[in-house]
């Protein structure tokens, strides 16, 4: 069985769950992603490849803006669940986005972020057709494993985040006084910056 | 008490006389009378052209005023004038003739600053305690608030006023310049309803508008050598000066609200009193209401006879600082055509 | 002044969902500021509301409204990434409506990261109070000394990058509390509205200590700010917290010149900036008009 966690995020209504599982050790992604060029209406899912994801709040923050978008009658891709992917890019460029986020042929770790758009849709629905179809070893969401299959150097090239940042400069700081600054603070700063590129995303 | 208040630092030459009751109570407006000086349409009113106004109306109006007014030399206490601001020639000419009057009549003379004789007059009319007052004329923008016996200017326009820009449109336009061009250009904008995209220049309280009269008249320009018309581009009609008037109130307006509210949420008053002759926009003064109105609080406004430059309120902020035992020698009965508002000590009020 | 009775406006989706509802921290002109969470109650964020102005045209409240957030959102945003301590942008919303929300009218919404921790102005109003009890002045003069000193030197990096405040305050000043902070000590509120605490001063003297010498210096409140490298516009910026400081902290005065001196260290051209100030102070910010 897939390890479905269902999450309700703040603000939006309860009635709007959001269903998220996470996979390791993917070997059909190649499948997965015919499925969503042929628009199967089965497959409507948010296929995030996991390497480029930095954290929990990094995904939900695109999940957040998807969804307000869509209550607010703004999607600028087919459906939610490709808003999702869409809202998670820097830049306005959909195709883009969905080569730089959404799942490749060469996918390992997955993401998929599934929104109970209506009441049939549950989390065991969800889970069944999932178990059924994606070839893979389900794994808890949760913010170590996410962080597990990160690419930081990937998500810096993404983001253009240079050296720029105070991160650099703190570390600096740090080693003058001897105090260890560790990752944590690092994709904290990380964290905060792209979901500032996030939310201006096509704001003109 | 009784004043005389001889008001011409633009181009309208008021004569008033207020009577301020012994025991107090409200100020009675014994005259209040004015001749304007209308220039062609497509012309503004030149200094020398004013002033030759203003000296030959002068003596016609103060007499006039005395007969209405029912009262005789002795019953005047004090001869008020404009000292400042305005345009020079025309503030000298009403300056000599109110030290003729007081050399004649054996009066003190009392130089007025004519914001706050806008103010004063403003308050008396509305009865407004407190309000954060938005002067807005021909020669003025500012956002005023009294503290400690001045009134301060919390923001002001940083290079035109607004009614020099919507006077200077109305040039642009051909519009006549009777009664006057804000009026002509409110009537104007009521027929108007595509609202075109003018620059919009507000920095913190202060504004600035010389860059959206820049725009406004390019569009007019446009629309003068295009004879097919130039259509909006999302509605599709074609682009009026009706609409012109329209965009252009709607934009200079909405940034005198902001301003004002900016200045309401600073000092945390929630009345507003506006004076100066655009304040007579209906426009305006309805933008101002439902500003208010969302802070709890409401919109002071007076009718042309007090709004338009006149007389009586020179008359009743002269007399107030008479009463308090200024005046103004002859020697020092100058005019000037630069004279803040924070610069009066308001000795009448705590 | 009278009592007048201020409603604000009704919050626009999504939080109108919002368990339990966002708190009013303040409400200016243009916008109000609230404390609410991000996406999980856990995570406490603040809201800044722009609402629509219904006595401008419709239009053009759209058009101000958007461009207000949006300038606002990318000054911090970019800010950030150079570096510079400010509240991170968490969402924003400044586009219209369709579809089935259209009616929710104008108005738009900046969600940031909230700063816990307490406003330079109740910092020193607290710094004051504590002098006169705790008989330690110059102690804690030298104290407010670095913290003026961090300030200058946050002030000249965000000019250095050519972002202008346009509001600077010691309201628009956040400290925040250190890691070693003990929580629950102040009431800290983003956007200029902590308070001050209310122990005595030998009490406090610590706790004041590791906010000045400590503390982190957040700029917040980027509503006016605006992109300039002109000397001109980061003297006017400066004289602008000066005069600020002066009517709000007289007491403090001559600390402030550690903030100048701090400035005028932290980079090449400061020094330029400085002296640009000494002529924008000589002739005052307002021109004498002309009637």
């Amino acid at each position: 069985m897939a390890l479905i966690q269902t999450l309700s995020l703040a603000h939006l209504p309860p009635s709007l769950a959001v269903h998220v599982a996470l996979y390791q050790e993917v070997t059909n992604a190649s499948f997965l992603q015919q499925q969503l060029l042929l628009g199967n209406s089965d497959f409507e899912y948010a296929f995030i490849d996991a390497s480029v994801i930095l954290s929990p709040n990094h995904l939900l923050a695109a999940v957040f803006r998807a969804v307000n978008d869509s209550d607010n009658g703004r999607l600028k891709s087919r459906n939610v669940h490709s808003e999702i992917v869409f809202a998670l890019s820097p830049n306005n460029n959909i195709a883009t986005s969905f080569r730089t986020f959404g799942i490749l042929p060469t996918t390992r770790s997955l993401l998929v972020v599934k929104i109970s758009t209506n009441p049939s849709i549950t989390a065991s629905s969800i889970s069944q057709h999932l178990s059924a179809t994606i070839e893979g070893t389900a794994i808890e969401f949760s913010k170590d494993n996410i962080s597990k299959f990160t690419d930081i150097k990937k998500v810096k090239k993404i983001y253009k985040i240079g050296n720029k940042t105070d991160v650099q400069e703190r570390k600096n700081r740090g080693s003058e006084k001897g105090t260890v600054v560790g990752e944590l603070d690092d994709k904290k700063e990380m964290e905060v910056v792209i979901l500032g590129m996030m939310a201006l995303r096509g704001q003109t | 008490m009784i004043a005389l208040g001889l008001e011409g630092s633009a181009n309208k030459l008021g004569v008033g006389l207020i009577l301020h009751p012994p025991k107090g109570g409200p100020a009675q407006i014994l005259a209040n009378i004015r001749h304007t000086f209308i220039s062609p349409p497509g012309e503004g009113f030149l200094p020398k052209d004013t002033a030759k106004h203003h000296r030959a109306w002068v003596v016609r109006l103060v007499k006039q005023a005395m007969k209405e007014a029912n009262v005789s030399v002795d019953d005047v206490n004090c001869i008020c004038y404009t000292k400042g601001p305005g345009m020079g020639a025309p503030l000298q000419s009403v300056a000599v003739a109110a030290r003729m009057l007081s050399l004649l009549w054996g009066k003190e003379l009392v130089g007025v600053n004519h914001c706050v004789g806008h103010i004063e007059m403003g308050r008396e009319i509305t009865g407004a305690q407190n309000p954060v007052v938005l002067y807005v004329s021909g020669g003025n923008t500012q956002v005023i608030a009294y503290a400690s016996q001045r009134y301060r200017i919390f923001g002001e326009a940083l290079d035109i006023a607004v009614g020099n820009c919507l006077d200077r449109f109305a040039r642009t336009l051909n519009i006549s310049n009777d009664p006057a061009p804000g009026y002509n250009i409110e009537q104007m904008a009521k027929k108007g309803k595509n609202l075109l995209d003018l620059p919009y220049a507000v920095k913190g309280m202060d504004c600035s508008f010389s860059g959206i009269l820049a725009t406004v008249d390019s569009l007019a320009a446009k629309l003068e050598q295009d004879t097919t018309g130039c259509r909006d581009e999302t509605t599709g009609e074609i682009i009026t000066h009706e609409d012109l008037c329209f965009s252009l109130q709607e934009t200079v307006f909405a940034m005198l609200v902001e301003i004002t509210e900016r200045a309401m949420a600073h000092v945390g008053s929630s009345q507003v009193l506006i004076v100066g002759g655009v304040g007579c926009n209906e426009r305006l003064q309805e933008m101002m209401g439902m500003m208010a109105s969302a802070r709890g609080g409401s919109v002071f406004a007076t009718d042309e006879r007090f709004c338009i430059d006149n007389g009586i309120m020179i008359a009743h902020a002269g007399l107030l600082a008479y009463r308090t035992g200024f005046t103004t020698s002859l020697e020092e009965s100058t005019c000037t055509q630069r004279f803040r508002t924070d610069e009066v000590l308001v000795k009448w009020r705590d | 002044m009278s009592a007048s009775v201020f409603s604000p406006p009704h919050l626009p989706p999504p939080f109108v969902n919002t368990v339990p509802p966002p708190t009013l921290i303040s409400q200016g002109a243009e916008a109000l500021l609230y404390r609410t969470h991000f996406l999980q109650s856990t995570h406490p964020c603040a809201l800044k509301y722009r609402p629509s102005k219904p006595y401008r045209h419709p239009t053009l409240d759209a058009r101000l409204t958007k461009h207000r957030i949006l300038s606002e959102a990318r000054t911090m945003v970019r800010m950030r990434k150079e570096g510079l301590k400010v509240p991170g942008v968490l969402g924003v919303d400044c586009e219209p409506a369709h579809g089935d929300n259209a009616r929710k009218g104008g108005g738009g919404w900046m969600m940031m990261e909230w700063v816990e921790g307490q406003t330079a102005k109740d910092l020193l109003v607290a710094v004051k109070e504590t002098r006169k009890s705790c008989g330690r002045e110059e102690v804690l003069r030298e104290q407010v000394r670095n913290l003026m000193h961090r300030i200058g030197t946050i002030l000249c990096k965000m000019h250095e990058i050519g972002v202008i405040h346009g509001d600077l305050t010691t309201s628009n000043l956040m400290i925040r509390h250190g890691a070693q902070q003990p929580h629950g000590i102040t009431d800290g509120h983003a956007e200029g509205h902590g308070r001050a605490n209310n122990t005595s001063g030998i009490e406090t003297e610590p706790i004041l200590r590791e906010a000045l010498v400590n503390g982190e210096v957040v700029l917040i409140d980027f509503g006016l700010a605006t992109s300039s490298i002109q000397d001109e516009d980061k003297a006017v910026d400066l004289y602008v917290l000066e005069r600020a400081f002066g009517s709000t902290h007289p007491e403090a005065e001559d600390e402030f010149n550690e903030v100048l001196k701090a400035y005028g260290e932290s980079s090449r051209g400061a020094r330029v900036v400085l002296k640009r100030l000494e002529d924008v102070r000589l002739r005052g910010r307002k021109k004498s008009m002309i009637g």
